[in-house]
């Protein structure tokens, strides 16, 4: 199961797809880990940073990795490493936001298609087929440019870029689901089709579901920092990953490589991780079936 | 409710599948028609494609019929019903047991809850659904153990005993039984007939049973219809039809039961003499 973010942001080699496929029982284990690991850094941001994020000092520019500063500064002497555990805070719920967006539209409007048939299955596969069609950055890119950048433009625009392909996924699923004779059971019974849906149907796609958005937490993170790298998404003085790595780009021009190296470590460690937990969490709830 | 009245009452089903631009409608059931007494038992029997399964689905409402009438107790179910209360009240008419348990039953739900759901949505209060649950449970030999145990973790049979308690948790006045033993093994299959003949014993609910084992329907059923290429060949006293069959069909479906003295030569010989028949 591999996801396809809308902006194309993530390719995939074959190395780290074997590694999630076969990696061994330590992989899930160290992933988790790291991922529990960093979402408590993000919680307790304040306790865990050793600085303030966003406390300039000017007499200390660029400066190296050391005991006063673990990870260096960055071009304005902010501690890398505070900014790096506050800007998990962004980093993060970015995702989950957009994700909790596109999953409420696409596992509706999936779930419809399947349950429904017919004329609302063809007008959605449609209404998706344009969806897929359009570059995801392309229709991102525009939605800014007409309701102008920040966090939660991008994070909207992106949770509609997201919405056709959960709900391919889900209609997928859902057809599967719908064909067994348990839900013509509850047919019989006299349970009403929406009741089927929102009770039974979706809580029994839950498992598949969950697996697949899971990876879609990476790909979201991934194409979220994209946007903020751009400039479309978090604004300064925000330690939003993304836009770390682009504050970055003129240490790297110099030669210096910790303050883009930091940012960018993270969120390639993250999406990994991300990626390995999801597609362990779907087989081995699927195969529980 | 009028005493001499059929509990079920089918006249003049069909139903035809579109089979594609330029290929004529596959018709699975024509012109089928039969009534059941209260508390009667009648077996519906017949090859693959011969249609029963469009019955059994037709008559509890998953498949829409062409034309013809089902009438439940002298009331007609209506085609299109719309609204919670028709919804109801066409469930606690007409009942259905699938074939493969496992995959009618919901495999998120223990057994208690299964049952209780079905009863809550018929209208009982919650401390009323638990005892009838555990009362129906009861009822089909399952005990608190497999209560508390989802599909996965039952056997074939404790399956489709709790499939049956769950038809029944509706309260209905006719089940629909299709292929309900098939899938179980033989000694198995025997226990679930005798839990089938006591339940109708004890409910007076009506059975029908579909299925395409002449033995099976031979142990519970009263009377017979045997359909053939979706039309109905031959219908009567289960004892009679399967004693002295009169339909070609049926003589070569009854011949085909293994058994003492049974004779397999004996069994194509009618086949070939009943294609005679059916192409002329």
């Amino acid at each position: 199961m591999t996801a396809q973010s809308p902006t194309g942001a993530v390719t995939m080699g074959a190395g780290i797809r074997d590694v999630r496929r076969n990696g061994g029982r330590g992989a899930l284990w160290v992933s988790s880990g790291f991922l529990v690991a960093v979402v408590l850094a993000a919680l307790f941001a304040p306790v865990v940073a050793p600085a303030d994020p966003n406390a300039i000092d000017f007499g200390n520019i660029w400066a190296p990795p050391g005991a006063d500063h673990w990870l260096g500064t960055d071009q304005m002497g902010r501690d890398l490493l505070s900014r790096v555990v506050h800007g998990a805070r962004e980093s993060l719920l970015g995702p989950l936001a957009l994700l909790v967006l596109a999953s409420v539209l696409g596992v509706a409007m999936g779930t419809l298609a399947a349950w429904r048939r017919g004329w609302v299955d063809v007008l959605l596969a449609r209404v998706t087929d344009v969806m897929y069609a359009f570059p995801g950055l392309l229709f991102v890119v525009l939605v800014i440019a007409v309701f102008g950048s920040g966090m939660t433009t991008a994070v909207i625009a992106l949770g509609l870029a997201f919405t056709p392909i959960i709900a391919k996924f889900t209609r997928s699923v859902a057809l599967a689901e719908c064909s067994k004779p348990y839900i013509d059971a509850y047919r019989v019974q006299g349970v009403s089709g929406l009741v089927i849906c929102l009770r039974y149907l979706i809580p029994n796609m839950a498992p598949a579901l969950l697996g697949y958005l899971v990876v879609l937490f990476g790909e979201g993170l991934m194409s979220l920092a994209t946007l903020s790298f751009l400039g479309f998404g978090a604004q300064p003085p925000s330690s939003e990953w993304g836009l770390m790595v682009q504050e970055g780009q003129s240490a790297l021009i110099q030669g210096v490589l910790w303050p883009a190296l930091v940012p960018g470590a993270a969120i390639a460690l993250v999406v990994v991780a991300f990626n390995i937990v999801g597609v362990r969490v779907a087989d081995r709830l699927n195969s529980r079936r | 409710m009028n005493r001499n009245e059929a509990a079920l009452s089918v006249s003049g089903l069909r139903r035809a599948f579109p089979m594609g631009r330029g290929v004529p409608d596959l018709v699975a059931v024509d012109d089928v028609s039969f009534e059941l007494a209260p508390g009667g038992s009648l077996g519906v029997v017949g090859e693959s494609g011969s249609g029963k399964s469009t019955v059994a689905r037709m008559l509890v409402g998953l498949e829409r019929p062409d034309s013809g009438e089902i009438r439940v107790a002298g009331r007609t179910r209506g085609v299109r019903e719309r609204g919670r209360a028709a919804r109801l009240r066409r469930a606690r008419e007409i009942q259905l047991v699938f074939q493969n348990p496992l995959e009618s039953l919901d495999r998120r739900l223990t057994a208690a809850q299964c049952l209780h759901h079905v009863l809550r949505l018929h209208g009982a209060e919650r401390a009323e659904a638990d005892r009838r649950a555990l009362e129906l449970l009861e009822q089909v030999g399952l005990g608190a153990r497999e209560a508390e145990a989802r599909p996965h973790r039952l056997s074939g049979g404790q399956r489709q005993r709790l499939a049956i308690a769950r038809a029944l948790a509706a309260g209905p006045s006719v089940l629909v039984l299709d292929e309900a033993v098939s899938a179980l093994d033989v000694s198995v299959q025997a226990q679930i007939l005798r839990l089938l003949a006591r339940i109708r014993e004890e409910s007076g609910v009506s059975l029908v049973f579909v299925s395409h084992d002449l033995a099976v329907v031979g142990q519970v059923t009263d009377e017979v219809l045997v359909m053939y290429r979706g039309r109905a060949v031959e219908h009567g006293p289960t004892r009679r039809v399967l004693r002295e069959p009169e339909h070609p069909y049926t003589r070569m479906l009854a011949s085909s039961v293994p058994g003492p003295g049974w004779d397999p030569a004996e069994v194509v010989r009618l086949r070939a003499e009943f294609a005679a028949t059916a192409q002329a």
